[in-house]
């Protein structure tokens, strides 16, 4: 018995994290972390803390939490209405972006000649830049010229405004980063399908369960961790989108598209207030952080 | 000195990082240089070159005869300043300009010149880091001399509130009309209109068939200030009103702007005016779908080469309103970096008296379609077979005398941004007071932020 646990967990391996090799073998992704992440993390919020000059920091004037306060006021567009809009956008990509990959990889998990090609298909959109996509994609909305508004009036049904809309706009951009993301999300749904155990779903068969059935009772709660893990990362790359906003709608119309990120990339890039767009990017920061942490307490472990 | 430059750039680095940054341009970052501009000190010896130098030159010429008559320009300069070399780095658009100078000089290596909107001149000027033009090597004796040829809409542009001159021009523009001469004709529109209550009606009969009459660009952050923003600011000044007063203060809920506003809803609603983002208006007069385009004079080869011979383009200037046809200047100044040694500065000098001579004007104009800044350049050889083929520009050139230009101050560039925020809240459906009242609440308190 001694021998057998020895075998499983070699004592002298078990703090090997604590050791100074472990130190050795870590430093690297330690200093490349701090130097990348963790110290400007805390810079930011240093520059968030100041009416921050750019081109000259001498002349930056300290504000305390005055740039934190400035968020709650009506400037345009507001932190609010970014914050609104972030949460539109990251809400109907996590519902629609769940639900269709789940659906497209429950369809493509046959296997077969055809089914690789589609399974190829599906994934080719998140293998192009996402800033060439766009690019391609406002020609598609192009209100006058596009293939989106021809396919509408061939087909005898109203045009639209697509990203020249304030209604629209939003829907226009979801419709092209559900597009471009699908391919990523079905591709790991297909992988958390490969791994359940197909027992169940045989025994509920043979107990005279439906397709229907079968998938709410049997398949679906098996891929929870998986659902979990996509709703997730979806979370997280939807609330730091930031090219398709830039490409397409340029934050407009009427900031209908304005998202946090670009917010931070308006103040800081185009109006130089850098110390408020700190300010947004802590925000940001903490939101996502936030997420993190829940999903820590919340997610089974993936079997 | 050097440990605050360390700390402004990881500063900037640090909320490049931390937030999503596929935006256009470099890193961006914080530090400088605070050099405080030199005093003038004349000299028997000042300006002159003593030995090799390099100026380096970040400009937007990045494309079709911009980008080879800049290439000409430096190749000529050169040539007959040998001790001189200008490296030239070109930018894509303004918005990548913008962040790449202020990148530069956050990380203590900024150019020696940079092209710059009256807004950025001002916060570059009150951050320290450009010098005003007299204070260059040699600039003291025969900057007035220079400046007294410009046009005087021109002069006037290129001081900041303090009166000193911090610019330098090179290229200037205004707007005007491109028509599709057929589409007009078949229009029964026998002469491009001379007011805007008589433009609107034509663009409203012209429109049908898939035709529309006009399509415009309101502007947003992505893309700063456009065409069709510009011509709000037209209008309204037509109006008797301009959107800023001349210290700034924006006016943007004044009857004169909202009827300008007003205007153009108008025209959306009778299904004469669209909106588009990136050229739109000069996409639709190519493809025959739009009757004019309004753009800057500077646009004239991008047109063409739109229209590709498919009909002829007749061009003309802005209708007049109750209060003239007041048309805006566009075009940026050149601004000097203070971090640029005394010999940099004086072969900077040197650079910008080449740029806005008459012979280079002259050249420049002809090439690019952008009115010279002195009417000396009308009369060089290179210029005549140019003004014989576009009697145009000999028509409306006097404009830069008395074109309107967006007063300096920082803060305008938000207000513009505000300016197209509400254009574009206003033609998709919210009232023209609500967007107004919106745009001018911004930019008050962008102003009252200073």
């Amino acid at each position: 018995m001694k021998r057998g646990r020895r075998g499983l967990r070699p004592a002298g391996n078990r703090d090997f994290r604590r050791t100074k090799k472990g130190w050795l073998y870590s430093a690297p992704a330690i200093l490349i972390f701090s130097a990348f992440i963790i110290g400007p993390t805390i810079y930011t919020f240093y520059v968030s803390l100041w009416n921050w000059n750019v081109l000259n920091p001498s002349l930056s004037v300290f504000r305390g939490l005055g740039n934190y306060k400035e968020l709650f006021k009506a400037t345009d567009p507001s932190f609010v209405q970014s914050l609104e809009n972030s949460l539109y956008f990251t809400g109907a990509m996590i519902v629609a972006g769940t639900a269709i990959s789940l659906c497209l990889a429950l369809l493509l998990q046959r296997g077969g000649g055809l089914m690789g090609a589609s399974r190829l298909a599906i994934y080719l959109p998140n293998a192009t830049p996402l800033i060439a996509t766009s690019i391609i994609w406002s020609w598609i909305y192009n209100p006058q010229f596009g293939v989106a508004n021809w396919v509408l009036h061939s087909l005898h049904l109203p045009t639209s405004p697509w990203v020249e809309g304030q209604a629209t706009a939003m829907p226009a951009v979801i419709m092209f980063s559900l597009w471009h993301e699908l391919g990523f999300l079905t591709i790991i749904f297909l992988g958390g399908l490969t791994v359940i155990n197909d027992e169940y779903g045989e025994a509920a068969r043979v107990d005279g369960a439906g397709p229907w059935q079968e998938f709410w009772r049997i398949t679906w709660p098996q891929l929870r961790p998986v659902t979990y893990f996509v709703i997730i990362i979806t979370t997280i790359t939807s609330l730091q989108s930031f090219t398709q906003f830039y490409q397409l709608s340029g934050g407009g119309p009427n900031n209908a598209t304005t998202t946090l990120s670009y917010l931070i990339f308006e103040e800081s890039q185009v109006l130089q207030n850098t110390g408020y767009a700190a300010a947004v990017a802590i925000v940001l920061f903490l939101i996502t952080v936030f997420i993190t942490l829940v999903r820590r307490r919340t997610t089974p472990a993936i079997r | 000195m050097r440990s605050r430059q360390l700390a402004a750039t990881a500063a900037a680095a640090a909320v490049t990082l931390l937030t999503v940054s596929a935006c256009a341009g470099g890193g961006s970052s914080s530090s400088s240089t605070t050099t405080t501009a030199p005093a003038a000190s004349p000299s028997a010896n000042a300006g002159a070159i003593t030995g090799p130098v390099t100026i380096s030159f970040d400009e937007v010429y990045d494309s079709g005869t911009l980008k080879t008559a800049m290439q000409s320009a430096v190749k000529n300069f050169e040539a007959a300043n040998p001790k001189i070399t200008v490296s030239l780095t070109t930018y894509a658009d303004y918005g990548a300009l913008l962040t790449a100078e202020t990148a530069a000089v956050a990380a203590g290596k900024a150019p020696t010149i940079g092209q710059a909107y009256e807004s950025w001149a001002q916060k570059f000027a009150t951050s320290k880091v450009i010098v005003p033009i007299a204070s260059l090597p040699g600039a003291s004796s025969t900057m007035s001399t220079a400046l007294s040829s410009f046009y005087t809409g021109v002069q006037s542009d290129l001081k900041l509130p303090d009166g000193q001159v911090w610019m330098w021009p090179f290229d200037k523009s205004l707007q005007v009309l491109f028509y599709n001469a057929t589409l007009l004709k078949a229009a029964g529109i026998t002469s491009p209109p001379t007011t805007w209550t008589q433009f609107g009606t034509d663009l409203k009969s012209a429109s049908k068939n898939g035709v529309v009459g006009i399509t415009i660009d309101p502007g947003n952050a992505t893309e700063g200030a456009t065409s069709g923003e510009e011509w709000l600011e037209e209008l309204a000044a037509a109006n008797g009103t301009q959107v800023y007063t001349s210290n700034g203060t924006p006016q943007f809920t004044n009857p004169a702007v909202e009827s300008a506003l007003q205007y153009l809803v108008n025209l959306k609603k009778e299904g004469a005016l669209a909106t588009g983002t990136n050229y739109p208006g000069e996409t639709a007069l190519g493809a025959k779908k739009g009757l004019v385009d309004l753009s800057s004079s500077a646009g004239y080869y991008y047109e063409q080469q739109s229209v590709g011979g498919k009909f002829p383009l007749t061009t003309t200037l802005l209708p007049a309103g109750g209060s003239g046809a007041p048309d805006e200047m566009a075009g940026a100044n050149l601004v000097v970096f203070a971090a640029a040694s005394s010999q940099q500065q004086a072969a900077a000098w040197k650079f910008l008296q080449y740029l806005s001579g008459p012979v280079e004007q002259a050249a420049w104009s002809a090439a690019t379609g952008y009115y010279p800044v002195t009417s000396q350049a009308l009369t060089e050889p290179s210029m005549a077979t140019y003004l014989k083929q576009n009697p145009w520009v000999s028509s409306t050139i006097a404009g830069l005398n008395s074109a309107i230009v967006d007063p300096p101050y920082a803060w305008v560039t938000q207000c513009g941004i505000d300016l197209s925020t509400a254009m574009s809240a206003a033609l998709s459906g919210t009232s023209v007071s609500s967007a107004l009242n919106s745009a001018q609440s911004a930019c008050s308190s962008a102003q009252s932020n200073g």
